[in-house]
């Protein structure tokens, strides 16, 4: 037996192990613990699965991000509530589907499609090197459009049910204010790296821009920045900047015949163009996602 | 079985395990968790699904990355109206 | 290129409508829906004068790239959605004014959730339908949280709830569609699946028909509706049960005539038979509820299940499919009155109760008209495009030899004209007006929307020759 397989074994199994100890737990910390660890575990599953990019997006937006709004989230004041005489009826539903998805899928034949080959094919034109980043900004772009929208409009969604009446600050941490001196700046860095070498090597605007919204994060923690009431007008422009300018490459003007057509001699500074606005802006919503969330009192690590 | 195939199973797995829980669990936050570790398990699927003969397909795994976005997206939506339900609730008492 | 520009546009004033501020973006809003209308009708003078089209973004071409597919059918909904939504705006306008309150929210969210239904009509990429119904879930959530009250709250995590455990099952099915054929794109799959459709392939098909049966609110999934459209502001209720529900149930029949042809006919029963148990459960809550939006609301439950008797019918032909666009026509244009109406009804007297609307008799006429129409058109009278569409539909299932069918489509047509009734009984109620109280005055902008929208639903009825036409040149198959 190879360590691979077993190594693999393992993952899949401590996979299902945290997810069921996050749902099906007793205690609202420790649920939300271990989803954070069900999300590294994932991080850990998309490297063995050959998806660096998926990676990285999964470490800074699904545990990263996900986890410090959960662990926000758990400062409120309902204790879990009832649901448990139902709760054991979870896992022999779930072994059910999941025998009968399983059942499903393994009968199918062992083979690839044809796109990979058709991306290769196409590659030269997009005007990166990297396949992911020519799917998600070249040849899938528009979903990648429509992604933007969805996440303005949750942030939308996000202001209009919190409504803040005036921003909320932390008390300040001095220690960890001197930490995130030297952090933060270390932090922008690695976003604009991941920014520039999404074009070759896996990295691109998403996780540039979550490390960017991390870096938010650690600010408002440790008492540097406010979160948000209502956003003023500069932080409005720096989060539509980003898609509209998006927007502007995408829309059919200045003689381009159909939507987010790119030629292909100015492919790559186009697409560097439009990841570099989303960069900024979208690190500004991810961060606005959390910033607006954010309590005033501070986090509840005690059983209740 | 090939160990992309294994994760894809994983996937399974874990999306009747979410889903199972989003309806049956009634509590708001294990809710959210719940959707995520589904979603997760969905995405687990395609990515899998699609690599099982061991070629990488950068086109699953775009569609994953836009996935896990939208999936924040969501999970900060139901926060917010979980908080806001609760701080009325605080009030009202 | 009209196509590009009506999903641009609606995501640009969107934009500048969030960047403007609460009073600028509502005229930002007016703008933009009457330039989408305009466009909107040239894309179906286009269709009619020149067929279908696809269209290929980037210029790439499925399977590699998206393709955006333009028929008959895509383009009378993306029309439908014009026409609805911009005597809406001019409504929320006058209505935030009348509550005093806030639109900064609202007018971003509405450009969002236009340019998702846009997107959502023409698409023909599996998984671009995904990301547009997230965008249109997430949307019309924030939209009903977005008046702030409890209960609208507590509506909206449920419908969010029940929204994304839809979606999950939705990307679970095109996801196992792709690991079968390699491809997303509708067009390929619509060619190599119904030849030989396999195990998986059905599995992953009744994944997606989970998925979005839940998001039409098909019995017995429909239990985020009820308090999501009845508790949410008035404008965004008809938003909601005009439009939202209706773009899952054309990803449904898309996906039906497309890519589960052929042998889909077998199963065409359930998703009748669910309809049928929407039908007499929706109408028998709508005629038990107390507050005038959840008897609406509950309308729209029964409404949504006829929509699925058309499906064991749709091997008759075109007849089906033009009475199936007719019903979604005509439910949209009456939905979004009825809900209009009562937002004046709930404005005016200051409560939300079917009985309260006595206090209204013999006032606010051209409400208690539009009420009156939208409700011939619910009821299936004729002129009415109501009438139509249950003509048609009851012609194809004669054809067919479907008796019961025939009997559910007139059971809902009496249901309906019975809790219809109890609205319109309220009108003559004038003793109780007597004792009523003082009632607000309601903009003249908001009673003539509701009778615009109700007469229209009327109106459509006289225009099926058109409509048939577009869907039948439009070739929508």
């Amino acid at each position: 037996m190879n360590v691979a397989v077993v190594f693999d074994g393992v993952l899949a199994a401590g996979l299902v192990w945290a997810a069921a100890g996050a749902l099906l737990g007793r205690d609202r910390y420790r649920a939300v613990i271990l989803f954070i660890v069900f999300g590294l575990l994932m991080t850990l599953a998309w490297v063995r699965l050959s998806a660096p990019d998926i990676a990285l997006a999964e470490a800074a937006i699904g545990a990263g991000l996900t986890g410090a709004l959960l662990l926000d989230a758990l400062g409120g004041t309902t204790a879990a509530t009832a649901g448990r005489a139902r709760r054991w009826m979870v896992l022999p539903l779930a072994v059910t589907v999941a025998a009968v998805l399983a059942a499903v899928l393994r009968a199918l034949p062992v083979r690839s499609g044809p796109l990979p080959d058709a991306v290769s094919a196409a590659l030269p034109e997009s005007g990166v090197t990297h396949p992911v980043t020519a799917v998600l900004l070249n040849f899938r772009g528009y979903d990648t459009l429509l992604e933007v929208a969805v996440l303005l409009a949750a942030l939308l969604g996000v202001l209009g049910a919190v409504r803040h009446a005036e921003p909320v600050r932390l008390a300040s941490a001095p220690v960890l204010q001197a930490a995130a001196r030297v952090l933060v700046p270390l932090m922008m860095l690695a976003a604009g790296y991941l920014l520039w070498a999404g074009a070759h090597r896996p990295g691109g605007a998403f996780q540039a821009a979550a490390v960017l919204a991390a870096a938010a994060v650690l600010l408002a923690l440790v008492g540097m920045i406010s979160g948000w009431g209502r956003p003023s007008l500069r932080l409005r422009c720096a989060i539509a900047a980003g898609p509209l300018l998006f927007l502007a490459i995408a829309a059919p003007l200045a003689g381009r015949a159909a939507l987010l057509v790119l030629p292909p001699q100015h492919a790559g500074l186009l697409i560097l163009l439009i990841e570099a606005g989303l960069t900024l802006s979208l690190g500004f919503l991810l961060a606005g996602l959390f910033l607006a969330l954010l309590r005033s009192d501070p986090v509840d690590t005690g059983k209740r | 079985m090939s160990a992309t195939l294994l994760y894809a199973l994983t996937g399974c797995a874990l999306f009747a395990l979410g889903l199972g829980a989003t309806v049956l669990v009634t509590e708001p936050l294990r809710r959210v968790l719940a959707f995520n570790v589904m979603g997760s398990g969905a995405f687990l699927v395609f990515v899998g699904l699609a690599q099982r003969a061991g070629v990488s397909d950068p086109v699953p795994q775009a569609m994953v990355l836009t996935g896990i976005v939208v999936a924040v997206a969501a999970t900060a939506l139901a926060l917010a109206l979980i908080r806001r339900l609760e701080r009325d609730d605080d009030d009202a008492r | 290129m009209l196509i590009a520009w009506l999903i641009v546009l609606p995501l640009a004033w969107a934009l500048a409508a969030w960047l403007a501020g609460a009073r600028r973006g509502a005229t930002i809003a007016c703008a933009g829906v009457l330039v989408q209308l305009l466009l909107a009708l040239a894309l179906a003078r286009e269709v009619a004068a020149h067929g279908p089209f696809t269209y290929a973004v980037g210029g790439w071409g499925a399977p590699l790239g998206i393709d955006l597919h333009v028929d008959g059918l895509s383009a009378l909904l993306v029309l439908l959605t014009e026409v609805v939504a911009l005597p809406l705006v001019l409504y929320t306008r006058a209505w935030l004014v009348a509550q005093e309150q806030d639109g900064t929210y609202l007018w971003p969210l509405l450009g969002l959730l236009l340019a998702a239904l846009h997107a959502l009509f023409v698409s023909a990429d599996l998984f671009n339908l995904y990301v547009t119904l997230e965008l249109l879930g997430l949307g019309a959530v924030a939209l009903v949280a977005s008046g702030g009250e409890r209960k609208q709250l507590a509506a909206a995590l449920r419908y969010l709830v029940a929204s994304l455990v839809a979606s999950g099952c939705f990307l679970l099915g095109v996801a196992v569609i792709y690991g079968i054929h390699g491809t997303v794109s509708l067009a390929d799959l619509a060619e190599r699946v119904p030849a030989d459709p396999t195990t998986p392939t059905l599995l992953a098909g009744a994944l997606m028909l989970l998925g979005l049966m839940i998001k039409t609110a098909l019995f017995p999934f429909h239990g985020w509706l009820p308090a999501a459209h009845g508790s949410a502001a008035a404008p965004v209720s008809a938003l909601l049960s005009a439009l939202v529900v209706k773009a899952s149930f054309y990803v449904i029949l898309r996906l039906r005539l497309s890519v589960y042809s052929g042998w889909a006919e077998q199963l065409d029963w359930l998703p009748a038979l669910l309809g049928g148990g929407a039908i007499l459960y929706g109408s028998w809550c709508a005629l038990r509820a107390e507050r005038l939006k959840m008897l609406i609301a509950y309308s729209t439950v029964a409404q949504l299940g006829y929509l699925f008797l058309l499906f064991p019918l749709l091997a008759v032909g075109e007849l089906a499919l033009t009475a199936g666009a007719l019903q979604i026509l005509a439910h949209a244009l009456a939905k979004a009155a009825l809900f209009a109406a009562a937002g004046i009804a709930l404005l005016a007297s200051g409560r939300d109760s079917v009985a309260g609307l006595a206090s209204l008799a013999g006032v606010l006429p051209l409400t208690w008209f539009a009420f009156g129409l939208a409700g011939t058109s619910l009821m299936g009278l004729p002129p009415s495009g109501g009438f139509l569409a249950k003509w048609l539909l009851i012609d194809a299932a004669i054809m067919r030899g479907q008796w019961i069918m025939i009997l559910l489509v007139v059971a809902s047509g009496l249901l309906a004209a019975a809790y219809i009734f109890r609205i319109l009984s309220c009108a003559f109620r004038s003793a109780e007006r007597e004792q009523a109280v003082a009632l607000r005055p309601v903009p003249r902008t908001m009673e003539w929307v509701a009778f615009a929208l109700a007469a229209a639903s009327v109106l459509v009825g006289l225009e099926a020759n058109a409509i048939a036409g577009l869907l039948g040149t439009g070739g929508a198959r």
